[in-house]
């Protein structure tokens, strides 16, 4: 195998396999990306992958220059910084004998020592999609599925033991997308929309690093991204139409039951009060000042009687206290006095692209809801005040 | 020496009603009802030392020489220097209550004397052959008496020093039966030894001499300070983990004044017999004085084990009633609640103050046993006036001595007073060694579990989690002072399956929940529900269902206490070690400082809620050794 690469295109490739290949791993070969250059009459490619055993990444790269084509296993860590220190290069050949990879630029020579390349595990397979085990597959617009992982991807928990939700769950039904996440304290769900079949009904659990990976994966906001779900698996495409996919996200799916997520959403709450949505981040992020690990929370004072307004007071002992008020578009209900960890609120009103957010509650001790147009639910709950 | 009189006592009479065989009711015989009262004074050759020579204290004497024979059951000498009996009073000494000590019943409310009863020596002379020989100072020769069961001799003039000396031979000679309770030989003489070594603790000012066959087994000099003198009976190597302990509280007749040497938690011991506790010189088993000293040193070892400790408590006679147990061992106190809180203030008070960094490596902790071992006085436990004890030190010594010193003078409670009052040393000079004071400048992660940085003395290595747990446990007592915590409902109920008799005890935590900002309620039978769990919990990444589950496995096999307060701490306990570092995680450098600069802060930062040691210290001292510097 021999190829020359153009090193800013070679580079984006490997950092995103350093960033799946684990860094340690019993078995060495897990640690490679795998290279595999092919050539079809002039136009050569060259393909990596890396996998970490839950996630794995297969990228195609267009821009070489395929001298001979072949294979090749190598530490991917390694690889990568070679790749970055080589920094005054425009293309870098990749010349592959034996076992052995040697990188080159105009006044350096690497050999590093590789492994057969027969020793890694297979890639991801992107099926079509009339083979019988592709799974159910959807498409979706890269800007929308951008949209609905920014909007909820925050909101999962991180090393709980409540496995699934450790990962983010996607829902189809027909057309309808929803993404949802929750750590137990509060819940975000995202609404987009997707092409299907009209009968396609989807519903797993999807890590959240291959929810973040397949973001990160995210090139042009117009091009569509295919989506296959298996028993056991998901398979993002990017760039799908142009046949042979740009890059191939394969994950395992969290196995496990998402919380009824339908249930938790209220209902029935009688207090709305709706803000600028930036006027509300403002004065959430401000009052989080003072706060501290023994008081977390920040109060919130919803009033109707002289104007309708909104105070939001923190108090956090031996080190002071603050107190905003934010002006309310409009508010319905009686006045209420809840407690909510401003950082539920403020990752929550981040995400958020609407000029106006509703927040409706019902009871200090009874969740409260944020939406912002018809594609963002929020609930989160509130904190004891004391 | 001195000897007595007194009604018959309760036991006697109560006694003597069985043993007529023809059940009619008579009268004694004296022989046998001194053989019947040694059966409570004269258990083991022990006992009668602990008689001889309180009756040797008694007599004021300043050296006393302890011989033993063949585990005591041949021979027993004890010889003083005392005041001695005069010839005309030998044959009375010998004499069942007949005691020189006190004379009217209302003595008994104030016994400043060792003895006081006046049955000592009718009951060893009722089951052995004794002898005493005695001069008084005024007399120009001594005169012997002997006396072997009933009978005596008559007194006979001879050449001998001023003092008294007491030979007990033949022990149990005409009590074959209890001659058959005794133990080995070498059994017998180390309780004897044993008694000398603790009546001695509490008279540094007398000289003890304990001779086994032949063989001198204790030589401890007259006028040593208190200090000295329990330091030259646990050992040398102990010195500079003991820290002095003192209390003054005088208050008209209720007056308490305390000294004593309290072993570092790392000194503590699966029995009680590193705790010797004194009162007026008398060595006593108290169990309100156990309690407080185990009070004391709560949370800095584990419970199980009892901390070293010698306590030398002096008060007021009337103040304690030493009249309740045939050997003295136990005495009434009249305010039991000042004596507690006095010896629980006084020893807290000191650990506090003290630095409780254990030495590296412990040196009973086995192995490095050679290199453990320092024979030389530690670093900051100088001791002998004479090689460089503190100045305070000696002075403090100095004054303990003449106050309780004289033999005419042995209870000069004023005197004792302003000595204590006057000289009590900084147990920072005299003692523990200097707190931490300045900021170690780096601080390195060993293995992601441990801390190595320096303090003046040496290098001090941190267990990170246990240092974190102490500080997270005193942070979150102090927290639940300004009330309830602020907790986090959850969306969706976290679910706890657990057996039914651990969702039964549920009912007794949720007061404490309450406060906690945890909110729970059983579901079914078998579960639990979380509906709200502490926020600063959540923030140290700690899972309600775990938590929860953990804590009600805990509360089930400990069988948590009934107190509320206790089960408070366990709860706590569990939060602070559930929100604590764990060995393992890699931490910054910036919490790296922030968590050892966290040891000098906190109370008790040397030891975590379970007791174990933070941190250990590895002193320059000991680096010098290792590397063959000295």
């Amino acid at each position: 195998m021999k190829v020359i690469c153009d090193r800013a295109a070679l580079l984006d490739a490997v950092n995103l396999m350093a960033s799946i290949a684990p860094a340690r791993s019993p078995k060495p070969q897990l640690s490679c990306v795998h290279l595999c250059a092919t050539k079809d009459g002039d136009a050569g490619r060259l393909t990596l992958t890396a996998t970490d055993a839950e996630v794995s990444l297969r990228l195609t790269t267009l821009n070489v220059d395929v001298n001979k084509p072949g294979e090749a296993l190598v530490n991917a860590q390694k690889l990568q910084q070679i790749v970055a220190a080589e920094d005054a290069e425009a293309t870098l050949t990749i010349e592959v004998d034996g076992d052995q990879i040697e990188v080159r630029g105009a006044d350096a020579k690497f050999r590093v020592f590789g492994f057969p390349p027969a020793e890694f595990p297979p890639a991801p397979e992107f099926l079509d999609a009339d083979d019988p085990r592709a799974g159910k597959i959807f498409t979706v617009q890269a800007a929308s599925l951008e949209t609905l992982v920014g909007r909820t991807l925050f909101a999962t928990a991180r090393e709980t033991s409540r496995y699934a939700i450790n990962g983010v769950l996607l829902s189809l039904k027909g057309k309808k997308l929803e993404l949802v996440a929750t750590d137990g304290r509060r819940l975000a769900l995202a609404r987009g929309h997707a092409e299907a079949s009209a009968d396609t009904e989807i519903a797993c659990i999807i890590p959240s690093k291959a929810m973040q990976m397949a973001s990160k994966l995210i090139d042009d906001p117009d091009e569509n991204i295919r989506v296959a779900i298996t028993d056991n698996q998901v398979i993002f495409g990017f760039n799908a139409d142009a046949g042979e996919p740009r890059a191939v996200l394969a994950s395992a799916l969290v196995e496990g039951a998402f919380p009824p997520y339908e249930d938790v959403i209220p209902t029935d709450q009688d207090k709305r009060a709706v803000f600028d949505a930036a006027a509300l981040r403002s004065g959430v992020r401000r009052a989080a000042l003072l706060t501290n690990e023994e008081s977390r929370g920040v109060r919130m004072n919803f009033t109707n009687n002289d104007g309708n307004s909104l105070r939001v007071s923190s108090r956090a002992p031996e080190m002071g206290e603050a107190e905003i008020d934010v002006n309310v578009d409009s508010y319905d209900g009686d006045a209420i006095e809840i407690g909510f960890n401003p950082t539920f609120l403020i990752d929550a009103l981040k995400v958020v692209d609407e000029p106006q957010v509703v927040i409706e509650m019902k009871a200090p001790n009874k969740p409260g809801l944020i939406k912002a147009g018809a594609d963002f639910v929020y609930v989160v709950m509130p904190v004891s005040l004391q | 020496m001195s000897s007595g009189t007194e009604a018959p006592s309760r036991r006697q009479s109560h006694q003597s009603g069985g043993s007529a065989p023809s059940l009619r009711i008579k009268s004694l015989a004296a022989l046998l009802v001194n053989q019947i009262a040694a059966g409570e004074v004269v258990e083991r050759p022990a006992s009668i030392v602990k008689e001889l020579l309180d009756n040797a204290l008694d007599a004021g004497a300043m050296r006393i020489v302890i011989e033993i024979e063949a585990g005591g059951v041949d021979l027993l000498r004890v010889t003083d220097d005392g005041v001695g009996i005069a010839p005309e009073d030998l044959a009375l000494a010998l004499a069942p209550h007949a005691t020189s000590k006190i004379f009217e019943s209302a003595d008994l409310d104030h016994i400043g004397t060792f003895g006081f009863r006046g049955e000592a020596l009718a009951s060893i002379a009722s089951v052995s052959r004794l002898s005493i020989r005695s001069r008084p100072r005024d007399e120009e020769s001594a005169y012997t008496i002997e006396a072997a069961g009933e009978v005596l001799s008559e007194q006979r003039p001879e050449s001998g020093p001023i003092g008294t000396c007491v030979t007990v031979r033949d022990l149990f000679f005409n009590t074959p039966a209890r001659r058959k309770f005794l133990r080995t030989s070498q059994t017998e003489q180390g309780h004897c030894l044993e008694t000398a070594r603790t009546l001695a603790m509490a008279h540094s000012h007398v000289g003890f001499t304990v001779r086994i066959d032949g063989r001198e087994r204790l030589n401890l000099p007259a006028g040593q300070s208190p200090k000295q003198r329990v330091v030259a009976i646990l050992g040398e190597e102990l010195a500079p983990r003991l820290i002095e302990v003192h209390a003054d509280e005088f208050d008209d007749a209720r007056g308490l004044a305390l000294w004593g040497l309290a072993g570092l938690p790392e000194l503590a011991r699966p029995t009680l017999k590193g705790q010797h506790v004194f009162v007026n010189g008398r060595p006593i088993r108290d169990r309100t004085i156990q309690h407080a000293i185990q009070e004391a040193y709560r949370g800095l070892i584990e419970p199980s084990r009892k901390p070293t400790a010698v306590l030398m408590l002096e008060m007021a006679p009337a103040a304690v009633d030493v009249n309740v147990h045939p050997a003295k061992a136990e005495v009434r106190f009249r305010d039991s609640g000042l004596v507690h809180s006095v010896v629980h203030r006084a020893l807290r008070e000191a650990l506090l103050r003290a630095d409780l960094t254990p030495k590296w490596p412990g040196q009973d902790r086995g192995g490095f046993r050679e290199f453990g071992s320092d024979r030389s006085p530690g670093p900051a436990g100088q001791l002998g006036s004479g090689s460089g004890g503190s100045v305070s030190a000696a002075a403090f010594a100095d004054s303990f001595k003449q106050a309780v010193g004289g033999p005419d003078a042995r209870i000069d409670y004023d005197a004792l007073r302003s000595a204590m009052g006057q000289h009590v040393p900084e147990p920072s000079q005299e003692v523990g060694p200097i707190p931490v004071a300045r900021p170690a400048d780096r601080v390195l992660q060993v293995h992601k579990s441990y801390l190595v940085t320096q303090d003046e003395q040496g290098v001090v290595i941190v267990d990170q989690h246990a240092l974190h747990e102490r500080v997270m446990f005193e942070q979150i007592m102090q927290r639940l002072q300004s009330g309830v915590f602020e907790s986090q409902r959850l969306l969706t109920p976290a679910v706890v399956s657990a057996p039914a008799q651990r969702v039964e005890r549920l009912a007794d935590l949720t007061p404490l929940f309450e406060k906690l900002g945890v909110e729970a309620a059983p579901l079914g039978p078998d579960t639990i529900a979380v509906h709200a769990f502490p926020t600063f919990l959540f923030d140290k990444g700690v899972d309600p269902s775990e938590f929860l589950s953990d804590l009600l496995e805990q509360a089930e096999t400990d069988g948590f206490p009934s107190s509320s307060e206790e089960a408070l701490h366990e709860i706590v306990d569990m939060m602070a070690c559930k929100a604590a570092v764990k060995a393992g995680d890699r931490l910054t450098e910036q919490e790296l400082a922030e968590l050892v600069s966290m040891r000098s802060r906190y109370e008790r930062a040397s030891n975590c809620p379970h007791g174990r040691p933070t941190s250990i210290r590895l002193s320059i001292r000991d680096l010098e050794r290792q590397f063959g510097r000295t």
